[in-house]
């Protein structure tokens, strides 16, 4: 590295950067995918461009004003007034029950990961919590503990690999229409999302408490309670924020299903073929979603400073 | 700050408020949504429907459950296949151009490659346009990201559907969209955090902001933004299946279909294809993202 001219110097770091064959392999495969989907897939573009479609497109551009506006010259006081009762008859309900959904959704998501990440971590769920194994525990103790492990992060990417809507849907024929449907759809993903995450987070604390406190004769529970919780909190608390952006998305677009939250009255709307208030409402979720986003990063904003 | 020099947390710490409003928060949407916990209880007819779907479980189908098959239907573990197969595609292929909308919005929407540049480069065409010009692009391309991502990719989807009906292309534009306005911020997130020592030496042996940016920022933004991407990939993959509800040829459509003819056993060989099509796509983008940011 010493010795050579400067070229001669980048062509060796260049050679010694790092490579990993397998992140290679999967950007090349990732990459090949997407192409060949370009031609597998059923792309019609000339049927997207075809006299009917575009005359789709001129009904909806038309439909989309406002509907006391149509046909005469654009007034920003009509506009104001439709708007506004648009807002007062249904769009405030709305975006209420649409937050009290995301809201309950994902604190009740939060208590049950805390519960179901502890049986999930690593370090936590075996014979010798933060601690090396020692020689001479019993084969059916090791197996025991493994398979609560197991099944506990079985249970966890079920939970978070069914969408919130297609949950939702399958909810939705036991609970019928009432937000409990959406509060659970949305409970179950995220608890296994949140309860992943904080099973890697408490696998990966930084500090010596839980085993100091484990050498003493701490029980798993205690360390629990006294160490894993109060030390973990800033961080789990993140992600719980993080998810509730997501929530606040979703708790939306569960309306379409029958709930009355914002997405009902889109879905509405688009039936009626009242493709003003359609937008109006959409519009609307876009609010809903950047108060949800302002809310979350000041809160996780804090955390990090306070940390 | 304690007497005894150790430092205390502030008193009444931002987790005591936080949770504090939280647990406000819950009460408030609590009342608001009139909730009761005897609506948690199922109807009769919900129950013994959820014993009816739940029970087929473990015994998916592994032939159309339907009373009349009309000629030609496809096996349903084909029809199965065949859907996978469209869920990947219309996910691989919206991906595809979500990955050039995030990074050229994220390019657009970055201002670490003309903002910090030394006064030599405020005279002249270029300095004007860089006062002028640059400013108003980077603040419509963060406001288009906005609007691109605060509208949910099922929301996009209606509008497509009331705007142009159904077309597989609007399935790909409805996904592309919001996941392209997600990693143009991230994007451009990670590139603004990544670490600023080899920008600083560029710059100091005189390079350009455009020459630091992408020899020096993004090559330090890189690993993160592989993770990302391919973390993306995996949601992708679950929206594109969702979006099978409103008639695209996906999973979800399937779902539906045999759901709302009560083939239970039918309901459970999709729900497996979805789990195993995510689970799969979930392994391969954890054994990515680990290795990249080891």
């Amino acid at each position: 590295m010493k010795e050579g001219t400067a070229g001669e110097r980048i062509e060796v770091l260049w050679q010694e950067r790092p490579r990993d064959r397998f992140v290679r392999a999967s950007l090349l495969a990732g990459a090949t995918v997407m192409v060949a989907a370009w031609g597998l897939g059923d792309f019609d573009w000339s049927d997207l461009f075809s006299a009917r479609r575009q005359a789709n497109l001129a009904r909806f551009l038309e439909g989309v004003r406002p509907h006391p506006l149509q046909g005469v010259a654009w007034d920003w006081g009509g506009a104001w007034t439709w708007a506004r009762d648009l807002f007062a008859a249904r769009g405030a309900g709305a975006m209420a029950t649409t937050l009290g959904i995301s809201v309950l959704a994902i604190s009740l998501a939060g208590l049950v990961s805390l519960v179901l990440s502890l049986p999930s971590a690593r370090n936590f769920a075996t014979v010798d919590p933060f601690a090396a194994p020692r020689p001479g525990t019993s084969r059916g103790l090791r197996f025991g503990w493994a398979l609560i492990r197991r099944s506990t992060r079985g249970a966890l990417i079920a939970m978070r690999s069914i969408p919130e809507y297609l949950a939702a849907f399958l909810l939705l024929a036991i609970f019928g229409p009432t937000p409990w449907t959406a509060v659970l759809a949305l409970a179950v993903h995220n608890a296994g999302i949140l309860g992943r995450l904080g099973a890697e987070t408490i696998e990966n604390i930084p500090s010596r408490a839980p085993a100091s406190l484990r050498a003493i004769g701490g029980r798993r529970s205690q360390l629990a309670v006294w160490v894993l919780l109060p030390e973990l909190l800033p961080r789990l608390l993140l992600y719980f924020f993080y998810r509730w952006e997501t929530c606040v998305r979703e708790s939306t677009v569960l309306g379409l299903l029958g709930i009355v939250s914002l997405g009902f009255w889109i879905d509405d709307a688009r039936t009626r073929g009242h493709l003003d208030a359609l937008v109006f409402y959409v519009a609307l979720g876009v609010v809903i979603v950047i108060v949800g986003d302002l809310m979350s990063s000041l809160a996780r904003e804090l955390l990090r400073r306070a940390d | 700050m304690a007497a005894d020099g150790i430092r205390t947390p502030n008193p009444v710490g931002v987790r005591v408020i936080l949770i504090t409003s939280g647990v406000v928060a819950c009460a408030l949407a609590w009342g608001a949504l009139g909730l009761g916990l005897s609506d948690l209880v199922p109807t009769s007819g919900g129950l013994s429907l959820a014993g009816r779907f739940f029970a087929r479980a473990f015994s998916p189908a592994w032939q159309s459950e339907a009373r009349f098959v009309p000629d030609g239907t496809p096996p349903l573990l084909e029809v199965a296949f065949e859907a996978t197969l469209q869920t990947l595609i219309l996910g691989a292929a919206a991906m595809s151009l979500a990955l050039v909308l995030g990074l050229a919005l994220g390019f657009a929407a970055s201002s670490a490659w003309w903002s910090g540049a030394g006064p030599e480069s405020r005279r002249g065409v270029y300095g004007m346009l860089r006062r002028s010009f640059l400013p108003f692009l980077c603040g419509a391309s963060r406001l288009l990201i906005v609007v691109m991502r605060s509208v949910h990719e099922l929301l996009w989807a209606v509008l497509f559907l009331a705007a142009v009906g159904l077309n597989d292309l609007a399935a790909v534009f409805a996904l592309a969209i919001p996941y392209g306005g997600v990693l143009a911020k991230i994007f451009s997130e990670l590139v603004d955090e990544a670490p600023r020592e080899s920008a600083r030496s560029l710059r100091g042996l005189g390079a350009s902001g455009l020459q630091t940016y992408w020899f020096a920022l993004i090559p330090r933004a890189l690993p993160d933004m592989v993770a990302y991407g391919f973390y993306r990939f995996e949601c992708i993959l679950r929206s594109s299946a969702v979006l099978g509800f409103f008639g695209f040829p996906t999973l979800g459509l399937y779902i539906r279909q045999s759901f709302n003819a009560t083939n239970y056993g039918e309901v459970w060989t999709f729900l497996y294809a979805l789990l195993i099509l995510v689970v799969a796509a979930d392994a391969w983008s954890g054994a990515v993202r680990k290795r990249v940011l080891a």
